[in-house]
């Protein structure tokens, strides 16, 4: 069974039931035609109800909840009732699907293929301690633990920046970071941090920010590879700190796009 | 090369010349870039750089499929670009919003970009509900009562399907697909 379609026409059938008792001019909705729709569309409901609580995706108790809902708005419908209890449940019934359960629904099983969307992304990628970093993050993706699959996604995008950099040699390294502070131009002004390595370790302790400056600066990136980057970067920043936004699984795979494309794919950075 | 260039010469000039005045310039562009990805592997020249050849598959790189959709729309690479990234497999929209007035609308226009996202993918201008529907509820312009019914009154953009079934554009979707593109290209 299509779940989403199935609750989208369970929704078309409840919108127009309630367009049909706010036209009412009565206080109770008494007509047998209307009581008959809802009962149909009750029906209707049941399947994807079970559907529904089989699976994992929405919340069990939602679903209960709005089955609970139903039967209350079945009832109505046995004999004549008023037109404002029909009006408060149906309002209930609607939301309640729409929020608790469609758009749940949707997004969880966008979370149950991302896995495989991840992964086609990252097929082409040969480099094993590249991999073990995406793996992890993609099976974070697949137990919708979003934020945890970004931040880990971004370790091997460091991996990898830290790899090409250091390749350069550190005296290489801290004569570029120094020309790169003594560059005047519009991208470059604002960077003023004395950076001086003595070990290939000492890498890992420079702001991620500044080392994909200094690959713009190397041109490794251009501008707008560099401004995609720094989107990445902020994502990243925003999933690894206490903030109070979840990206959903679109999200995620723009910016697996992103890191696969500028990065992890990208030859001058091999 | 010369000599294979002067032979088809006449046959480009020809082609140019169906195409309405106002596009007969992008139009000569186009085939001549395509005329020196067919013929040379050679570094092509500026003009030839509206659709620079790169290795199929690659990233950033433009199926050949989509390349007929791109010239009949007058769709150049950096228009594309504007809205794609990166314009060829693993291509993601980049617009935050979606054009339209209302829901309905903006769900509308998502279908055709969604499509061409996938062409760029596959060069199949085609995608799922699934997918749709994922979209529309991330740029908030999913209405669960209406989604049939919106897709439904746009059918002209699809080519006749069952009801469930993914979409896939006809001629008119094509056409309209490439009018948002550049639409969203010039508000860039």
């Amino acid at each position: 069974m299509d779940v989403a379609q199935a609750l989208e026409d369970v929704l078309e059938e409840l919108a127009s039931i309630q367009k049909e008792v706010n036209r009412l001019k009565t206080a109770s909705v008494s007509g047998q035609a209307l009581r008959k729709h809802v009962k149909d569309a009750h029906k209707n409901w049941l399947p994807v109800a079970g559907v529904l609580e089989a699976g994992n995706i929405v919340d069990a108790a939602q679903v209960q909840e709005i089955s609970d809902a139903w039967t209350a708005l079945v009832k109505l419908a046995n004999s004549a009732s008023p037109k404002k209890q029909y009006k408060a449940l149906l309002k209930t019934i609607i939301t309640n699907t729409e929020s608790e359960l469609l758009h749940k629904f949707i997004k969880g099983s966008a979370i149950q293929t991302i896995g495989d969307t991840l992964r086609k992304l990252v097929q082409p990628i040969g480099d094993a301690e590249l991999l073990k970093y995406l793996d992890e993050s993609i099976r974070c993706a697949e137990t919708n633990c979003v934020r945890a699959s970004v931040v880990l996604a971004w370790c091997a995008v460091a991996y990898m920046i830290h790899k090409k950099l250091r390749s350069l040699g550190i005296a290489t390294l801290n004569a570029e970071f120094a020309r790169m502070k003594a560059d005047r131009g519009l991208m470059f002004r604002g960077f003023t941090k004395d950076y001086v390595f003595s070990t290939d370790p000492d890498v890992q302790e420079a702001a991620d920010a500044h080392l994909i400056l200094l690959c713009r600066f190397l041109t490794y990136l251009d501008d707008t590879q560099y401004k995609h980057l720094k989107s990445a970067l902020d994502l990243r920043n925003g999933c690894g700190h206490p903030t109070g936004y979840q990206p959903d699984p679109v999200k995620l795979q723009a910016y697996y796009a992103d890191i696969t494309q500028l990065v992890l794919l990208n030859p001058k950075l091999a | 090369m010369l000599t294979k260039l002067k032979a088809d010469f006449e046959e480009i000039v020809e082609l140019v010349n169906k195409a309405p005045a106002p596009l007969q310039e992008l139009a000569f562009k186009m085939i001549l870039e395509q005329w020196f990805v067919a013929n040379t592997t050679l570094k092509a020249p500026a003009i030839a750089a509206v659709v620079p050849p790169t290795p199929p598959g690659a990233p950033g790189s433009v199926p050949e499929a989509i390349k007929p959709f791109l010239t009949a729309n007058a769709i150049t690479t950096d228009i594309l670009g504007k809205v794609f990234h990166p314009i060829g497999p693993g291509a993601q929209l980049l617009v935050s919003d979606i054009p339209g007035g209302g829901k309905a609308t903006k769900l509308g226009n998502l279908s055709l970009l969604l499509c061409v996202k996938q062409a760029l993918e596959s060069g199949n201008f085609s995608c799922t509900l699934k997918e749709l529907r994922e979209l529309a509820v991330h740029h908030n312009c999913y209405d669960s009562t209406n989604f049939s019914k919106t897709l439904k009154a746009k059918k002209n953009y699809f080519k006749p399907r069952d009801k469930g079934a993914d979409l896939e554009l006809s001629g008119p979707g094509l056409k309209k697909a490439g009018e948002i593109i550049k639409s969203i290209a010039a508000e860039v």
